[in-house]
Order: C-alpha cells, then structure tokens, then sequence
C-alpha cells in the first residue's frame, strides 16, 4: 500500500512550500474511488460510480494558514498548489492578528488499512441492485407508495507528508446501506419509516459483510407495516413525561449535543459565522456538570468498524481514545494542533478533511455513549407513564448547541412499563446540560450499537465528514414532548 | 482545454447506444476569517467529468476527476458496467436534444480574475470596517464552468462568476448580521457589509426572553430566503409533487397563501445568478408556482415531466446524473417585491411583534403541512408600538410556512439576492431574490441563549 510516488508527489509539494518561505507545510494525496446503487418502486433509480484524485496543501506562512488544493497528481500540480497555498498563506498573513502556534507532535510514520472480508466496491453491481430490490419489496403495502433501498461503497488512499518528518499512508474502506418506506393516505397523510438509520441508513468502515449483516431484507417487512401503521397512529400530545429514546436516535443525541459542542474550534470560535459555537469555554474542562451520573461519552478512532478510525488525522496526531464527559462531567475536547496550543494541552487528532480539495476542520472521529447496564425492556419497566421515541425525524439545534428540538419517526406509549399504542409525529425538546441532566438510565452492553452517518456538515466551503456514534438506549425524565408547532 | 470541448472529448470516450458528458471546472478562492484575521484561506481548482451512457435501455453513470485519457476511459468503463448491471429504466426520458439556450449574463472578467492576494485584501476590508467586534465570515469569488455535451448532438456550455461576503460581528454578549452576493465583485463593498453587521450587532446587548407563542414579525430578506428555500426544496418541486409529499399535492390551482404573495422562478434574471440551462442542458425557462397567492406550478426536469405524462416538459431545473434521485430543485426563486418603503414600515404594519434578522439550522418537521423548524440568532428584536426596539434572545420557531405566506401583512419595495450556496462539493452559486416581510404568524416555541459567541 506503501505508494512511493505519492509520497514523492507529496514530499515534492512540501519541498516547493518550504522553498516559497512556508515556516510548516504538509501534503495530503488523496485517491477515492465510490459507488452508489439506489432503488426505488422496484426500479433502479441510481448506479453510479465515482473517482475523485488529488493533492491539498497546507502552509503556515509568517504564522498564517494558506492552503490550496490541486487535482493533478504530477510534479506540476504537487508545486502549483505549494505554491498558491504559500501565495494565499502570505496575503493573511499580511492581516493576521496573531501568529498561529502549533502544539509539538512526534513526527507520524507507518501505515494503517481497514480490516475488511471483501472489498465492497468489488462486490458486483448486480448483486448490489438485487440486494437492494429484494429488501425494497419485503416493505410493500397498499399504503406503502414509495419504497427505497440504497447501498454505498467506498475506498480511499490517502498519504500524508509533512515539513516536520511524518509520513504516513492509510487505506480507508466503507459500505453501508439503508431502506425506507413511505406510506401516504387517501386524504395526503404522509409517513415514513426507515431502517437501520435514517438519512441515508448506516455504514461502517470494513467490507461487504457489514452491509450483509445489516439484514435490509429482513427487516423490510417491519419497516414497511410500521409506515402504513402510522397513517392511523394518533398525533404524540404536547407534555412533560419521561422519555426512553432508541440507539438511533441517540445517536443524533450524543451528535449533536456532545459531538459538535466540544470541537474546540467552536468553543474559540472560528465556526461562529455558520456552524455556530459552543456554550462550553475552555476553562469549563474538568468541572463543567454536563449531564447526570450515567452520562459517559468518549472519543474513540481506534473503535473497529468506525467511519471515524484512523491511524493518524490529517495532520498526523496519532488515534488514541479519550474522554469526553466522565460520568456526567466534562472531561476532553475534540482538538488539532492549533486548539492544542491555544488551550494549553494535548488534545489532538481530531482534524479531518473531506477530501483532497478542502482544508482539515475539527470533527468528530468515532463519539460513543459509554452502556450502562441492564436491557431495553428494564429501561421500560421502570417507567410508569411514559414514550419510547424511535428514529430521526427532523433535527435543529441552535448556534451555541443548547437549544434544541428533535422529531422522530415514531413513538410508542410506555404504561406501566409496557409498550403501548403508536404515535405519530413525535417531537421533544430540551436544552442540551439540562437535557442530559435528566438521563437516569443507559442501557448496557448488549444493547450498545454502532451507526454510521456520512451527512455531517460543517466549514466554509462546506465539508461533510463521516463520523460513528455507539449507543445504547437511553431515559430521560421530565422531558416537553409533542411541540409542533 | 475549455469546459465544452472537455465534455465533447468525454462522452467520445463512451461505449453505448447513447451517451452524454457534463463537466463542473471549478477555480475559487475562499478568505475564511475569524475573530478579523483569515484563518482558513482555501483555494480550490478541479474539473469533473460526469459520463452518463445508455445501453440496450439501461442507464449507467460515472464521476472522475482524472481527466486524461486514462481517467476519462476508466469512467466510461464505469458508466458501461453499471449501465449493463442494471435492468431496463422504463422511466428514463432519454438525453435531450438539441435545443437553442438562451442568452444570459452571468459572467465578469473582472470577477473572475480576482487573485488570492485581492480576496485576502476583500476580506481585511471587511474586517477592518468592524473595529468594535471580532468580524467571522469569509469573502470568497470564483468561477465555475459547466458544459453538457451527449450524442444527441446537443452542446451547451456556460461560464458563471460569483463573489460573496458574509460578515457576523460579534463579542461575548453581542452579535449581528449580513451577507452580500452578487456575480459581479463590483457590485458588493466588503466594508459596507461589515458595517451593516456591527450597527446590528451593536443593538443586541442585554437581549430578554419572550413568551412562547404566535407574534406578528418582521423577517429580514436573509431570514425570509432561507424558510422559503426549504420550503421550496421540500414543496415546489415535482417529484414531491408526485409522490404526494409536497405541500401543493392535490392543492394546484388553490388559493393558499395571502395575494400579494407570488413567486417565480427564473434563471435568466440578471439581478441573481443567471443559469442558460439546468444541469441536464434543458435551456431555462421561467416558472410560475405561485400567483397572488394561489398556487400554480412546480418544477419539472426530465424525469418528472416523463413520469407526469400530459404532454408536460421539463422546465430546465434538473440536477446532474446521478443526483436526480432528489427531483427538480428551483435555484432561482424571486418573490415578488411589495410597497413598503422600508422594514420600518414593515414594524408600523406589524404593530407588536419580533424582527428577525437571520435564521439557523433549520429542519423540515413535516414536508406535506409544509412545518419547518430553527432558531433565530444574530440580531432578533422585539417590535414595540410600530418600532424596532429592544433586543430578543435567540428564539425557537416551529412554524408552518404556509401559514407564515397566508398571513402576509407586508414586503418591502427593494428585494435583495441572498446567497443560498454553503459550497458543498462542486460551486454551483445560486441564490433567491427576495423582499423583507411582514407576517402575523410566526410560531415561537422556546428560548435560546442570548446573542454573542
């Protein structure tokens, strides 16, 4: 995998950076070949297959950031990017108000590659669309009028050099997949039901077998009653209850919630003008009460299958497990670098790029909800009068990441511990320290599941990054439910 | 090698019974800043060739940036192979043929030979123009290039320009703000923005909370664009409308929303970013969807058009294979401007009520009822006997945007374009073109935190 004309490509790039005046330059060749098959009313609505290749080069320039990105993987391109990266680094710098100071790191070098069976973008198309035909016929209904199936495969190359020594290659493999089902009534009522995930459904980073073991096909006929069902599910009323939310939805919980409002460059505001900030400061670290005694949320890029598992960042910060919030109180950031220094510890490796072509951000890498103990079905018992919420909906939250309300695709009344009736259109909302003050309970161990979600935006030009949460789920008291509007 | 002959030199390369090649060349620059210094400055250059190729009634398609003729073969044996694993696509409307384009602006030589150095000096000019706030936003220009070129004989090609500044001046406890866009980079003054931004900003300290409920409001144009993109993304668009997802399903030809709401969708505007074809190469054409407040259209691409039979054509709003899974999407909406003078006389009209500014992360609650979801931030305000008062922490709304349309109690004479591209993946600016309003029906549901960082 050890590709040395990439390597030169890049080494090559940081030579011409250093040579216009760069104080650091590293180089990232990214190579990326993916496919999509998308399904539809037993029809194919997509096949496509795509390669994108390039060189993106970052530069610290009299304590300026420049960085440029090129598509040529030639000595030409490699210097052309140096070049205009150093070209943009020196007119900042020319403005710049401080001189960007990076944390020291030991120089990063070796290899990593995903553990896969078969590699997913070998697998044939045909089996892809039969695949993704068979799980879209278990969901049809009479109410059921739109049926989709998706699955993704991806596999990307990507070296990384650096002025300070590292050199590093990586060889990252992802597939997913996901079904959805949408039931419309004779008078325009609309539902929907999606499985494993909504959005695009989950992937992890391995090979074929993952999107195998998703079961699509085994779970479509569920999918499917549960969307015609809801055309006649009563409305969720408006009120205060306790909530037990699903993996799923936890998993937009723990994103964002937890996820984006500890990225350090929201909390020092450098995504301020679009993402947004963060209500945590850094002087919150180790005291802050973010939630109750079961909350345990860790960062983990070493979590096997994970969209966000590396070896190293896109800057060379080795994978390495932290926490985040340790049983209800704030305990790590998500970092790089610059925040490292800013901050005054090492809290590294979370810097991220979309792709050759985009500047790396900090962004989640793999964010876990620790399990607690006990099964789903002791999560219920202990709930008198109550819902249990499945699936994303709809989800906003406001620019600091306090303020938020979420909608999920279905509820289920909780009486005396029990399942009860489906309900439709649910919502709650919350106020995030507040919120996650009120967890009392996580299920454990053999409920905790991993899902992967490719649709996380964020940076100027926008970046998506494909991130994993592991979840169990989750209780919640005194929670609004129902506002709507 | 320019966009068009690339496109022609592409689907050459494919093996099929037919074939089509669109190409998206891309060179922009983006000064980001925070705190008023640039920190993320990216400078971008790509060319992507999309391969879409027919076979026996079977569509396949490929994407690559590798532009030689090994790139370009690899993507038609691609597009070939998922072309032959596919099943015959019965809805697949066939390439379009050839078709004369219409004549539009779009384009500025100035713009386009902006250099890194310039961008940067946009952007300090911005942030020079704040000295009370840090100032966080970017200035970026850039041009795209997009060709669509297919067997068919049908060869289009249009080069556009684009330059925007966005600006957030803001400190712990304040923040206010404004955008500019335009495809002409003389046409915006960085400095005038930032200004804009910190006088807003200056208004917002020592922001109080409100009650939940329905207010009466003001929404300044970049509040008002982005609840209409989503509606329209989710709403005015014909595969929605077919699937019966859209709020309009079954509801064309009814009067839905107050009458001195009509809106339209027009590529060939030269007020936002004019687009001569959609990314199919259907030549544009201008879209009536709403008219004194009854309903009228949607937009239709190829697909739809075929699928809804009548006789119906697209109407040049298609996205590119393979993202067409997403139906039509109208990049050019205007709404049309009202008699308000000013947004003060919007706050007369609106008595007591809120002034919002700018909207965030909104989300679609209910696509058919058309209930959409998202805060307020960076300068809301209460409206006080007429006038723009004191400020408003940021609020949460959850609000139905036809009701929001239906009780319209005002627009202002000037409709301003707001930039509605966050340029994700390959640039493609657009933009809508839209009055201030006033409405009496704008559902608070909570509260947020107060302005600033």
């Amino acid at each position: 995998m050890y590709v040395r004309p990439v390597h030169e490509l890049a080494d090559h790039a940081i030579d011409a950076a250093v040579a216009a005046g760069a104080g650091y330059a590293d180089a990232r060749v990214v190579q990326r070949r993916a496919q999509l098959v998308a399904t539809k009313n037993g029809e194919v609505d997509s096949v496509s297959d795509s390669e994108t290749e390039g060189v993106g080069v970052r530069v610290l320039v009299d304590g300026a950031w420049g960085f440029a990105g090129d598509p040529r993987l030639s000595a030409e391109g490699a210097r052309d990017a140096a070049l205009r990266a150093v070209s943009f680094a020196r007119a900042s710098a020319a403005h710049a108000r401080r001189r960007v100071e990076l944390a020291p790191i030991a120089p990063a070098s070796g290899e990593y590659a995903a553990a896969l069976e078969r590699d997913p973008v070998e697998v044939p198309l045909e089996e892809k669309i039969a695949l993704c035909l068979r799980a879209e016929q278990g969901m049809r209904r009479p109410e059921v009028k739109i049926t989709e199936a998706s699955v993704r495969a991806m596999r990307e190359q990507r070296a990384f050099c650096s002025s300070e020594g590292a050199r590093t290659a990586q060889r990252f493999v992802e597939c997913g997949g996901g079904i959805d089902a949408l039931a419309v009534s004779d008078d325009g009522r609309v539902q929907n039901r999606s499985y494993p995930s909504a959005h695009g459904g989950s992937s992890g980073q391995t090979g074929w077998e993952f999107v195998e073991g998703l079961g699509l096909d085994r779970e479509a006929p569920r999918v499917g009653e549960e969307a015609a069902a809801l055309l006649t599910a009563d409305p969720c009323p408006a009120r205060v209850t306790t909530i037990v939310v699903d993996a799923e939805q936890m998993v937009l919980q723990v994103h964002e919630s937890v996820g984006h409002p500890t990225e350090l460059d929201r909390v020092y505001g450098t995504e301020a003008a679009y993402a947004g900030t963060s209500f945590l400061k850094p002087g919150d670290l180790g005291s802050l009460r973010y939630g109750s005694e079961p909350m345990n949320i860790t960062a983990d890029p070493t979590t096997p299958l994970g969209l966000g598992t590396f070896g190293w960042d896109d800057e060379g910060a080795p994978a390495r497990r932290r926490p985040v919030v340790e049983a209800g109180t704030l305990a790590g950031y998500l970092g790089s670098r610059e925040t490292s220094a800013l901050i005054g510890r090492e809290l590294g490796g979370s810097m991220r790029a979309d792709n050759w072509s985009r500047m790396p951000l900090v962004r989640m890498t793999n964010l876990h909800l620790e399990p607690g103990a006990g099964t789903l079905d002791d999560l219920l018992a202990d709930v008198d009068d109550g819902l249990y919420l499945c699936t994303n909906k709809s989800w906003s939250i406001d620019d600091k990441r306090l303020n938020f309300q979420f909608g999920t695709q279905v509820a289920w009344e909780i009486r005396k511990g029990k399942l009860g009736r489906m309900l439709r259109d649910p919502t709650y909302m919350g106020v995030t320290p507040e919120f996650w003050g009120r967890l009392d309970a996580v299920a454990g161990q053999d409920e905790w599941t991993m899902f992967g979600l490719t649709n996380c935006g964020k940076g100027q030009p926008g970046q998506h990054a494909h991130v994993s949460h592991g979840t169990s789920p989750a209780r919640f008291r005194d929670v609004q439910v129902g506002v709507r509007q | 090698m320019n966009a068009l002959d690339l496109a022609e030199r592409a689907f050459s390369t494919a093996e099929g019974d037919q074939a089509e090649a669109s190409v998206h060349v891309e060179r922009s620059g983006f000064a980001r800043f925070a705190d008023s210094a640039v920190h993320q400055p990216t400078l971008i250059r790509d060319e992507t060739v999309t391969l879409r190729v027919v076979r026996d009634g079977r569509v396949g398609c490929a994407t690559t940036n590798r532009i030689d003729h090994e790139g370009l073969a690899a993507a038609a044996r691609h597009a070939a192979e998922a072309a032959d694993s596919s099943p015959v696509d019965p809805g697949f409307p066939g390439l379009q043929e050839p078709a004369p384009i219409p004549e539009v602006e779009g384009y500025d030589e100035a713009t386009a030979a902006l250099t890194p150095e310039e961008q940067a000096d946009a952007a300090a000019a911005a942030i020079e123009a704040a000295p009370g706030f840090g100032l966080y936003g970017y200035y970026t220009s850039g041009v795209s290039e997009i060709a669509v070129a297919s067997t068919t004989g049908h060869a289009v090609s249009q080069a556009t320009t684009d330059v925007s500044v966005l600006a957030l001046a803001a400190s712990d406890d304040a923040s206010g703000y404004a955008e500019a866009t335009s495809w002409r980079a003389s046409a915006l003054d960085p400095g005038a923005v930032a200004r804009e931004a910190a006088e807003k900003a200056a208004r917002t300290r020592e922001a109080a909370g409100i009650e939940p409920a329905t207010y009466r409001a003001v929404l300044e144009p970049y509040a008002f664009s982005e609840l209409l993109f989503y509606f329209a993304f989710t709403s005015l668009n014909a595969l929605a409308l077919l699937e019966g997802r859209s709020y309009l399903s079954g509801r064309i030809g009814e009067r839905l929303f107050d009458e001195s709401f009509t809106v339209w969708d027009d590529g060939l505007d030269p007020r936002g970013y004019p687009k001569a074809f959609d990314l199919e190469g259907v030549p544009k054409e201008r879209v009536l969807l709403v008219e004194e407040g009854v309903a009228r259209d949607v937009v239709w691409d190829r697909r739809t058009a075929k699928q809804a039979g009548d006789g119906r054509k697209s109407t040049g709003h298609g996205l590119g294979a393979p993202a067409q899974a997403f139906g039509p999407i109208p990049f050019n909406l205007s709404v049309a401007a009202g008699k308000a003078a000013s947004v003060d006389e919007l706050a007369e009209r609106v008595g007591d009520g809120i002034y919002v500014t700018r909207l965030h992360y909104l989300g679609v609650v209910d696509p058919r009822e058309g209930i959409i979801t998202g805060m307020t931030r960076d300068g809301t305000f209460r409206i006080e006997g007429g006038k723009v008062t004191t400020p408003v922490v940021n609020l949460r709304f959850t609000t139905s945007f036809p009701a929001l349309a239906a009780g319209l109690l005002g627009l202002t004479e000037d409709v301003a374009l707001v930039n509605c591209s966050d340029f994700y993946d390959e640039r493609y600016p657009f933009g809508t073109l839209v009055p201030a309003a006033a409405t009496e029906a704008f559902t608070i549901v909570g509260t947020g935190s107060g302005p600033g960082l």
